[in-house]
C-alpha cells in the first residue's frame, strides 16, 4: 500500500497512473499491442447525442475489418468531466469524438496526436470540411478530422406561413421581413409563436446568433481567438432584432429559461413559425408529418450577406494512444466516398466533405442539399476558452445575450460582455 | 409529535381531529405523489404522445413503446441492471458491516485515536464530491481498480460511512448497557454480545443504513461516470441519461419518465419490504421482553 | 461508560471494531485527500503538465469573483433549506408516527420522492415547471389558481424558491425516516411511566421525546447543513446557475473551475478551503452529537 508521501513524490502520480494504464492496455489487447500482427481493439468515446451516428459507422467498419472499434457513449451531461478526468489521469481512449468548438482547448495542451502528415496524404484532403480542420489546427499542426457535421440555418414552418397569409416559398430575407413575418404568425393564436431561441443556453445562442453577426461582417472572434469584437453596430442590430421579437411577445415564454435541453421542442412540435437551428433536427423534421417546413440562410440585418456556424463533432487520436495506426485506419476510412455517401448521407446527415455535397443521398431532399451547400462558406469560431466564455451557463457570453435581449439596457450589457469575453480570452493566453 | 396516546375517548372532538388529520396528511400525500404519478402516467403513453406539446393529461392509449426504447439500448437493460445490482450489493454489504462494527466500537469503547478516527470519517461529508473524484480515480488506477464495479462499490461505501457510522453509534448509544453486561456474564465475547443482544435491537438502524446505501448506489451518476470506462460496465443511471439525450436539442420525455419508473421499482419494493421495521412499538416490545 | 472500560484489552477490542471502517477511510479518503492537497499546490491544468506553485492557488481565491459571490447565495440557501426542511418534517413525522388508519400510506408517499435519483428528479421538475409544456402550470391554470402560466425559473426569487420546493420534495423522505427511526428507539416504558405519573402530552414531548431525539436531531442538522453548503446537482440541472448567475453555489463554482476552466489546481485549493471551513462549522455543531448523559 502506497503511503501518501511516496505517492506524492515529485509528481510521480500521473506518471504512475499512466504507466498502470499502459500496462492495462497492453494486457487487454493480448500482448501484441502495437506490433501490427493480430487484430487490435480501438476504443472510442463519444457523447451520447452522437453515439448512434458513430455506431452506424463503427458497425460497418467492424464487419469488414480485422481490427475492431469499441464505442463507449458517454452521457452528454458529464462528457467534459469525463474527458477532463481521463486526460488528467492520462487514460484517454484511442479516439475522442468531441464537440468541434472544444478542440483548441485540447490541441493547445498537447492532448492529441499530430495528424498533419496523415491528413495531408488523403487524396481528398482539400475538401475535408475546412472549418473543422481549421478548428483542429494549433500552431500549424492539424490534430483532428471532422466526424459529424452540423450547420445552423433558419428553419421555418411553411404551414404557419400559409395560415398567416405569407408566401411559404418566400422566407424572410432581412431583419425587417423576419420581424414582420414573426408578428403575423404570432397573431394566429395563443399557442402559435413567430420565433424561438434557447435564451438561457450559451451553446445554442452562439450557434444561432453568431452567424447573423458574421453575415453582417462582424468578425466577433478575430485573430485566432485572441480578440473579441462585440462592440459594433452589427452585433447591436442582431441583439436588437431578438429584443424586438421578445418585447413584442412573439416568442414563447420558455425561451427565456430554455437551457438547451429542449430547445428544438417548440419548433418540431409545430408551434413556432421560424427558428435559427442546427441541421441536427432535420432527421426529426423529416420524420414528423404534422407540417411542411423549409430552410433559408441566416442573414445580415440588411439581407446582403449570409453565413452559418459549422458545428458538430470532430475526431482526434489521443497522444497516449497505443493504437494510433489502427485508429487512423478507422478515421480515414470514415472519410471515404462510400461511407460518406452510403452511411452518413443516407441517414440524412451531412457529408463531411465539400466535394460530396452533390451526392444523390444528400441531393434527394433539396433542403439538405441547401444546407450542405452553405457549409463551404461557413465558420467555426476559434477560441481557447470557448467552453468557459461561450458554452458555460455562468459565462460572459450568455450573460451578454440575456442582458441585451431580456434586459432594460442592451448597450450596457454588450459593453460589459465585450469586456468580460476579452478578459476570458486574455486569461487563456497566459 | 408524540402521538402515542390511544386512550382519548371517541368524542366529536376527536372525530374532528381525525378528519383534520386525514385532510392535512392527504393533501400532503397528493403533493408528494403527483410528480411521480405524472411520470408513471406519461411513461405509459406512446412515445409520440409523451413528447406532445402541450402535454395531454390522460394517455389516449396505453403503450409500452417507451420501455421498448429503454430495452433496446446498447447492451440491453438487463446488463445495466445487473451491473447496478452488483455495485449495490457491494455498497450495501460493505456499508452495513463496516458501519455496525464501527458504530459499536465508537459507542462502547475508549481507545487511542478514537476522536481522530471519528472526525476523519465525518470529514468525508465535507469535501466537495466532484473534486475528490480525480484523486480517487488516480488512486484506483494504482490499486488496479479502475473500470471495476467492485472499486466503484468500495468508493460508494466510503461515501456512505459517515452517515452509517453516526446512525449506528446513536443506535447503540440508546441501548442500556445492562443488557450486554448480562450477556458478558453469561460468557459471551464482545462479538457475541453484539450479535445476540444489541444487533436485534438496533435493527431499524441497520435497515436504515442499508436502505440509504442501496438508494445512494442505485441512483449514483457521477462516480460510475468517472470510474467506469467500458460501456458494457455502465450502470443503470448512466444508461438512462444516454437514452434520453439521444436526440439533439430535445429530451425524450417518454424515455426519461419510463427510466424514472424502471429505476424506482426496485427501490419502492425494497422500501415496502423494509417498511415493517418502522412500525411503532415493535422494537420496544423486544426490549421489554 | 464502556462495558469494561480503560483496560488495555478493551481498548484493543474497540480499535478492532473500528478498524475496517478506519482502513477504508485511510485508503479511499485520507490518501486521495493528500493527493488533493498536493494538487492544490500545483498549477494543474487538467489537460496539461502540473508545475509546483506553492500557495498561489490559495492566494488567488479572494480574486475569484464567481466563488466569492456564491458564498452569500449558498449561506442563504443553507439557512432557508434547513429551516424549511425541519419545520415540514416535524409535521410529516407526526403524521407518519400516528396510529391512525392510512398512516402507512402517508408515510410511503412522503418517502417515495427520495428513491428517485437527484439528477432524474431535477430534470423531471425542469420539464414539469416549464411555462409552455409543463404540467404544473397546466394544473395551476386549470384550477384557476393563476391566470397565466408562471415562468418558475425566469426570475432569481422564483428560481430560488423553486429549488427550495424541489429540494424539500426530494429530500424530505430521508429526514422523515431518520426521525421516525429516532422516535422508535425511545423506550415505550418511559412514556408509560410518565403517564402513570400524570404527565401531560406536552410534558412528555418536552421531557422525553425531545431530549431522547437530541442525537438524531443533531445528526440531521449536521447532514442538512453540510449537505446544503455543498449542494450542487440541483442547481446544475434545474437552473444551470441562472437566471443570470443568481443560483451559483460554491461547489458549482468549484466544479466550473475544475471542469469548465480545466484548472484542477485552483479547484483543489477551493475544495481544501471548503473542507477546513466545514470542519470548523462542524466543530461548533459536534458537541450537539454527544449524548446528554442522564
Amino acid at each position: 500500500m502506497g503511503t501518501p508521501r511516496s505517492l506524492l513524490r515529485r509528481g510521480a502520480l500521473p506518471a504512475a497512473g499512466a504507466a498502470l494504464v499502459l500496462l492495462g492496455v497492453t494486457a487487454c489487447s493480448g500482448g501484441g499491442s502495437d506490433s501490427g500482427d493480430g487484430p487490435q481493439t480501438v476504443t472510442l468515446w463519444v457523447a451520447s447525442p452522437t453515439e448512434a451516428f458513430s455506431s452506424a459507422l463503427v458497425d460497418a467498419y467492424n464487419k469488414t475489418h480485422k481490427n475492431q472499434v469499441k464505442v463507449t457513449g458517454i452521457p452528454d451531461d458529464g462528457f467534459l468531466q469525463k474527458i477532463g478526468t481521463a486526460a488528467g489521469a492520462r487514460s484517454l481512449p484511442d479516439i475522442v469524438v468531441s464537440d468541434v468548438v472544444y478542440l483548441p482547448n485540447y490541441t493547445s495542451k498537447g492532448v492529441f496526436l499530430d495528424l498533419t502528415s496523415r491528413i495531408k496524404a488523403l487524396p481528398f484532403a482539400s475538401s475535408v470540411a475546412p472549418a473543422h480542420v481549421q478548428a483542429g489546427t494549433w500552431e500549424g499542426k492539424q490534430y483532428a478530422v471532422p466526424h459529424k457535421l452540423a450547420s445552423s440555418v433558419l428553419f421555418y414552418n411553411k404551414d404557419l406561413f400559409k395560415k398567416a397569409g405569407l408566401d411559404p416559398e418566400k422566407p424572410p430575407a432581412d431583419f425587417e421581413e423576419l420581424l414582420a413575418d414573426a408578428k403575423k404568425i404570432r397573431a394566429l393564436g395563443p399557442d402559435t409563436y413567430g420565433y424561438d431561441f434557447g435564451g438561457n443556453c450559451g451553446g445554442c445562442t452562439a450557434y444561432t446568433m453568431m452567424p447573423f453577426m458574421w453575415a453582417g461582417g462582424a468578425d466577433v472572434l478575430a485573430d485566432q481567438g485572441k480578440t473579441a469584437n462585440f462592440g459594433n453596430d452589427t452585433v447591436k442590430q442582431v441583439f436588437g432584432l431578438y429584443k424586438q421579437l421578445w418585447d413584442a411577445g412573439v416568442m414563447p415564454a420558455n425561451a427565456q429559461t430554455q437551457d438547451g435541453s429542449t430547445w428544438a421542442n417548440n419548433f418540431v412540435s409545430g408551434h413556432v413559425g421560424m427558428m435559427a437551428q442546427g441541421s441536427a433536427i432535420v432527421g426529426d423534421l423529416q420524420k414528423q408529418t404534422g407540417f411542411d417546413w423549409g430552410v433559408t440562410r441566416i442573414m445580415s440585418p440588411d439581407g446582403s450577406g449570409t453565413s452559418t456556424f459549422v458545428g458538430g463533432d470532430a475526431a482526434a487520436i489521443s497522444a497516449t494512444s497505443e493504437h494510433a495506426d489502427a485508429a487512423w485506419d478507422f478515421l480515414s476510412w470514415t472519410l471515404q466516398d462510400k461511407q460518406q455517401v452510403d452511411i452518413v448521407a443516407k441517414n440524412g446527415d451531412l457529408p463531411v466533405r465539400t466535394d460530396l455535397a452533390g451526392n444523390p443521398n444528400t441531393a434527394k431532399d433539396p433542403r439538405t442539399k441547401f444546407i450542405m451547400d452553405g457549409v463551404a462558406g461557413g465558420k467555426t469560431p476559434f477560441a481557447l476558452p470557448f467552453g468557459q466564455a461561450f458554452n458555460d451557463p455562468t459565462g460572459p457570453w450568455i450573460a451578454m445575450v440575456r442582458g441585451a435581449v431580456f434586459g432594460a439596457n442592451p448597450d450596457d450589457a454588450i459593453a460589459k460582455g465585450q469586456q468580460a469575453i476579452q478578459k476570458a480570452l486574455d486569461n487563456a493566453q497566459q | 409529535m408524540a402521538i402515542r396516546n390511544p386512550s382519548v375517548p371517541a368524542t366529536l372532538w376527536s372525530g374532528a381531529r381525525t378528519g383534520a388529520f386525514h385532510l392535512v396528511a392527504g393533501v400532503l400525500a397528493v403533493l408528494f405523489l403527483f410528480p411521480l404519478l405524472w411520470a408513471v402516467l406519461n411513461s405509459l403513453k406512446s412515445p409520440t404522445e409523451a413528447n406532445a406539446s402541450p402535454p395531454t393529461f390522460l394517455p389516449s392509449s396505453l403503450s409500452l413503446g417507451n420501455y421498448e426504447t429503454l430495452g433496446k439500448y446498447g447492451a440491453g437493460i438487463a446488463a445495466y441492471t445487473g451491473n447496478s445490482l452488483l455495485v449495490a450489493l457491494v455498497t450495501v454489504g460493505g456499508t452495513v458491516v463496516f458501519s455496525v462494527l464501527a458504530g459499536y466500537g465508537f459507542s462502547r469503547y475508549e481507545f487511542r485515536g478514537k476522536n481522530l478516527t471519528f472526525v476523519t470519517i465525518l470529514a468525508i461529508l465535507m469535501v466537495p464530491y466532484a473534486t475528490m473524484l480525480l484523486p480517487l480515480y488516480l488512486l484506483l488506477g494504482v490499486l488496479g481498480l479502475q473500470d471495476s464495479l467492485i472499486g466503484l462499490g468500495l468508493v460508494l461505501v466510503m461515501f456512505q460511512l459517515p452517515f452509517g457510522v453516526l446512525i449506528m453509534r446513536n443506535a447503540f448509544d440508546s441501548i442500556p448497557r445492562e443488557l450486554e453486561e448480562a450477556a458478558f456474564l453469561d460468557g459471551a465475547g464482545a462479538l457475541g454480545a453484539l450479535r445476540h443482544v444489541s444487533l436485534r435491537i438496533v435493527t431499524p438502524g441497520v435497515v436504515t443504513v442499508g436502505l440509504f446505501a442501496f438508494l445512494a448506489s442505485w441512483n449514483e451518476f457521477l462516480a460510475p461516470l468517472i470510474f467506469l470506462n467500458t460501456g458494457d460496465k455502465f450502470t443503470l443511471p448512466l444508461m438512462l441519461v444516454s437514452v434520453r439525450e439521444g436526440t439533439f436539442g430535445q429530451i425524450d420525455f417518454g424515455a426519461l419518465q419510463a427510466g424514472i419508473v424502471v429505476a424506482m421499482v426496485p427501490c419502492v419494493a425494497l422500501y415496502l419490504v423494509l417498511n415493517r421495521y418502522y412500525v411503532t412499538g415493535l422494537l420496544n416490545g423486544a426490549l421489554r421482553g | 461508560m464502556a462495558v469494561s472500560k480503560s483496560t488495555a484489552h478493551a481498548g484493543r477490542t474497540g480499535a478492532l471494531f473500528v478498524a475496517p471502517a478506519g482502513l477504508l477511510t485511510l485508503v479511499l479518503f485520507v490518501i486521495p485527500l493528500g493527493i488533493l492537497v498536493w494538487m492544490s499546490l500545483q498549477d494543474y491544468p487538467l489537460l496539461g503538465k502540473p508545475t509546483f506553485t506553492g500557495f498561489d492557488n490559495y492566494l488567488d481565491i479572494p480574486g475569484n469573483e464567481v466563488f466569492i459571490q456564491a458564498i452569500g447565495f449558498t449561506l442563504a440557501y443553507t439557512v432557508v433549506t434547513t429551516v424549511v426542511m425541519f419545520l415540514i418534517s416535524f409535521v410529516l413525522v407526526a403524521i407518519a408516527n400516528s396510529r391512525r388508519r392510512a398512516t402507512k400510506f402517508y408515510r410511503t408517499s412522503y418517502f417515495l420522492p427520495y428513491v428517485v435519483g437527484t439528477a432524474a428528479a431535477t430534470l423531471l421538475w425542469f420539464v414539469d415547471s416549464d411555462p409552455v409544456i409543463g404540467v404544473f402550470n397546466q394544473v395551476l391554470v386549470g384550477l384557476h389558481l393563476v391566470d397565466k402560466p408562471i415562468a418558475f425559473l425566469a426570475s432569481p426569487t422564483l428560481a430560488f424558491w423553486s429549488i427550495i420546493v424541489l429540494v424539500s420534495w426530494k429530500f424530505m423522505g430521508f429526514q422523515v425516516i431518520v426521525l421516525l427511526m429516532g422516535l422508535q428507539s425511545i423506550p415505550t416504558a418511559l412514556f408509560e411511566a410518565a403517564r402513570v405519573d400524570g404527565a401531560s402530552r406536552w410534558q412528555q414531548l418536552r421531557f422525553i421525546t425531545i431530549p431522547s431525539l437530541r442525537p438524531t436531531l443533531a445528526l440531521l442538522f449536521i447532514l442538512s447543513v453540510t449537505g446544503s453548503l455543498l449542494a450542487f446537482d440541483q442547481f446544475l440541472i434545474l437552473t444551470k446557475g441562472g437566471p443570470d448567475n443568481s443560483t451559483v453555489s460554491v461547489v458549482f463554482a468549484v466544479y466550473n473551475t475544475a471542469f469548465v476552466n480545466f484548472d484542477m489546481g485552483k479547484a483543489a485549493a477551493l475544495s481544501v478551503v471548503l473542507l477546513v471551513v466545514l470542519l470548523l462549522i462542524s466543530a461548533i455543531q459536534l458537541p450537539l452529537l454527544r449524548r446528554k448523559d442522564v
